[in-house]
C-alpha cells in the first residue's frame, strides 16, 4: 500500500493509479458540501457556483466557521459520512467532474460504478482529529451561505497536505470496507460459535 | 436555595465540559487501545487522542458535530430551586443557546421537515431533558452530546425477541446490531455499546442510550449475570476485527454496558445504542455550598 501526495486540479491518471488501502494527502483547491447542496443543485435545478474543471475534489463536511472582522476563522473540521449522500453520489461524480471525494465511511454501488466509469476515488479519515487539521486548511471564500446556512454552505478551501486518508473506493470498482465486511462476517460466525450459539440458530419471527 | 444564577453556572459548565473535555475513563480506554494496536490503527488512535488533548487544553469542540444536545438531571427530592423545577428547563435551554452563539456548539439542530434553522439549537424538545428524582438536596447535571454518526447509524436498533430465543437470541442480535452500526466506521468505533434488555421497546431504547452515554468505562453491572454478559460481549466484539473507524484492528468497542428492566411474559425487547469513541459527557453537582465537577453521572446508582 503506497502513500500519495495529490494536488488539485486532479488528472484522471492521478486517481486511476490509486488502489484501496493506499494513503492520500490532499493539497490544492477544493469545495465542501453536505445533503442540502446536493438537493439544491440536483433536485431543485440550481447551478453549482464552483469551477469544477479546476476545483475537482469535494469534501463532505459541515465545519464550524466563525466570522471575524476580516473574514472567516475555522473552528472545527471533520469529514462527515458520505453514505448519506448516495442518492446523489453518481450525479455529483458525473456532473461536477469530481476526481476525488473526501468523506467519512464510504459510498454505495451506484457511486462506485460512476467512479469506475469517469475516474474518481473516495477517501476517508482513519481518525477523529479535527484539531490536527487547522494548519492544512485556508478558507478562500464561501458560496450559497444565505441559501444553505453556514454548515451546509459551499466553502471554498485551499488545502496543504490534508490527511492522512485511506482510499476506500478506487476507480476499478473495489471497496475497502466491502472487502473488510467479508472478513468480519467470517469472524462473526466464529465468535458466535465460541459463545455456544448453534450455527443454525434462527430467532423466532414475531413480526 | 439553589439560585438561578448558580444553576445557570452549573448548566454552562456541564455543557462546556461535555462538548470539549474528554472524560478520564474514555481517555484511559483510548490509551489502552493504542497500547494494544499496531500499524495504521495505532496511528489513527494516536491522532484521535492527540486531537482530543488539544480540545481539552484549548476548550475547542471535541468534534465539529456537537451532537444532539441531551441533559440528564438527578434532582434531589429536597432541592430548593429558585423558580421551581420549571427553571431547570429554562436555564438548560439558555445554556445551549449561549454555547451555540459562542461557537462551542455547532448550529446543528433543524426542523425535520422544512429544514428551518433556529440558529441556536433550541426548539421543541431540543435540548432534551431526562430528570430522575434522587434523595437529598443537591442537583447533578450531565450534558451528553450524542453525535450524528453514532445516533444515525448506531442509535436505537431494537428487536422484540420471543422467550424461546433466550440468551442466544439476545447475544446474536446485539453482535449483529453492532456490526451493522460500525460498518465503514459509521459510529466512529471503537464506541461504547449500550444495551437495554426488557421493558417496553422505548424503555429498552432509553436504557440502551443511558448505558452508552452515562456509565463510566470500567464499571460493571452489579448483578453477576449482566456483568458476565458485558464482559463476554466486549471480548466477542473485539475479536471481530472492526477497529478504529471500521478500518480493521484489535479494538472494536471500548466497553459494553447492559441495563435491564423486567419484562412482560409475551417477549423480551432488546435495544442497542452506541456512543462514538469521543463519548462526550460532562457532569457537575450543585449543592448549597459548591459547584463541583464529577468524574461521571453515576446515573444507575438507584437501580
Amino acid at each position: 500500500m503506497a502513500t500519495y501526495y495529490l494536488t488539485t486540479p486532479l488528472k484522471e491518471e492521478d486517481v486511476r493509479q490509486l488502489q484501496i488501502g493506499d494513503t492520500v494527502y490532499l493539497s490544492g483547491e477544493v469545495f465542501t458540501g453536505r445533503s442540502r447542496i446536493h438537493r439544491y443543485i440536483f433536485d431543485e435545478a440550481h447551478t453549482l457556483p464552483v469551477d469544477t474543471s479546476r476545483r475537482n475534489a469535494m469534501v463532505h463536511v459541515g465545519p464550524i466557521m466563525k466570522k471575524t472582522s476580516d473574514g472567516w476563522e475555522l473552528v472545527s473540521f471533520m469529514p462527515t459520512s458520505s453514505l448519506r449522500f448516495e442518492k446523489w453520489g453518481a450525479l455529483s461524480v458525473e456532473h461536477w467532474n469530481l476526481r476525488l471525494i473526501v468523506g467519512k465511511t464510504t459510498m454505495g454501488k451506484e457511486t462506485m460504478e460512476a467512479m469506475k466509469k469517469f475516474g474518481c476515488v473516495h477517501v476517508s479519515p482513519q481518525c477523529v482529529s479535527p484539531n490536527l487539521w487547522h494548519d492544512s486548511i485556508t478558507i478562500q471564500g464561501v458560496e450559497l451561505f444565505e441559501e444553505l446556512g453556514s454548515i451546509e454552505a459551499c466553502w471554498q478551501l485551499k488545502l496543504d497536505k490534508l490527511g492522512p486518508f485511506i482510499v476506500d473506493i478506487d476507480s476499478t470498482g473495489r471497496n475497502y470496507f466491502d472487502e473488510l465486511d467479508i472478513q468480519v462476517a467470517k469472524k462473526r460466525d466464529l465468535v458466535l460459535k465460541s459463545m455456544g450459539i448453534p450455527e443454525d440458530f434462527t430467532p423466532t419471527k414475531l413480526y | 436555595m439553589l439560585t438561578k444564577e448558580r444553576l445557570k453556572e452549573a448548566f454552562d459548565l456541564a455543557v462546556f465540559r461535555g462538548a470539549t473535555y474528554l472524560s478520564e475513563d474514555v481517555y484511559e480506554a483510548l490509551q489502552r487501545a493504542i497500547d494494544r494496536e499496531d500499524g495504521p490503527a495505532k496511528e489513527g488512535l494516536r491522532r484521535t487522542l492527540q486531537s482530543l488533548e488539544i480540545s481539552r487544553e484549548k476548550g475547542l469542540p471535541a468534534c465539529p458535530d456537537t451532537g444532539w444536545p441531551l441533559f440528564f438531571i438527578k434532582l434531589g427530592n429536597e432541592a430548593q430551586i429558585e423558580g421551581g423545577v420549571l427553571a431547570l428547563e429554562e436555564l438548560g435551554r439558555q445554556a445551549i443557546r449561549e454555547a451555540t452563539l459562542r461557537g462551542t456548539l455547532r448550529k446543528t439542530m433543524k426542523h425535520p421537515i422544512t429544514g428551518y434553522d433556529p440558529g441556536d439549537n433550541v426548539s421543541d424538545h431540543t435540548p432534551w431533558f431526562d430528570i430522575k428524582y434522587v434523595p437529598g438536596k443537591d442537583i447533578e447535571i450531565t450534558y451528553a452530546a450524542k453525535g450524528g454518526g453514532s445516533e444515525v447509524f448506531g442509535g436505537t436498533r431494537h428487536q422484540m425477541l420471543a422467550f424461546a430465543d433466550g440468551l442466544d437470541g439476545i447475544r446474536q442480535f446485539i453482535i449483529d446490531a453492532y456490526i451493522a452500526s460500525a460498518r465503514a466506521g459509521a459510529v466512529c468505533p471503537p464506541g461504547i455499546l449500550g444495551v437495554g434488555i426488557g421493558g417496553t421497546a422505548n424503555m429498552a431504547a432509553d436504557l440502551a442510550k443511558e448505558a452508552a452515554c452515562l456509565r463510566r468505562i470500567g464499571s460493571r453491572h452489579p448483578e453477576p449475570v449482566f456483568a458476565k454478559l458485558e464482559q463476554e460481549l466486549e471480548d466477542a466484539i473485539n475479536a471481530l476485527g472492526i477497529g478504529h473507524m471500521g478500518a480493521g484492528g484489535r479494538t472494536s468497542v471500548l466497553a459494553v454496558h447492559v441495563e435491564y428492566s423486567y419484562t412482560h411474559i409475551a417477549g423480551v425487547a432488546v435495544a442497542t445504542s452506541t456512543n462514538c469513541c469521543v463519548a462526550r459527557r460532562g457532569t457537575v453537582r450543585l449543592t448549597e455550598e459548591a459547584l463541583e465537577i464529577l468524574p461521571g453521572a453515576n446515573w444507575f446508582e438507584t437501580r
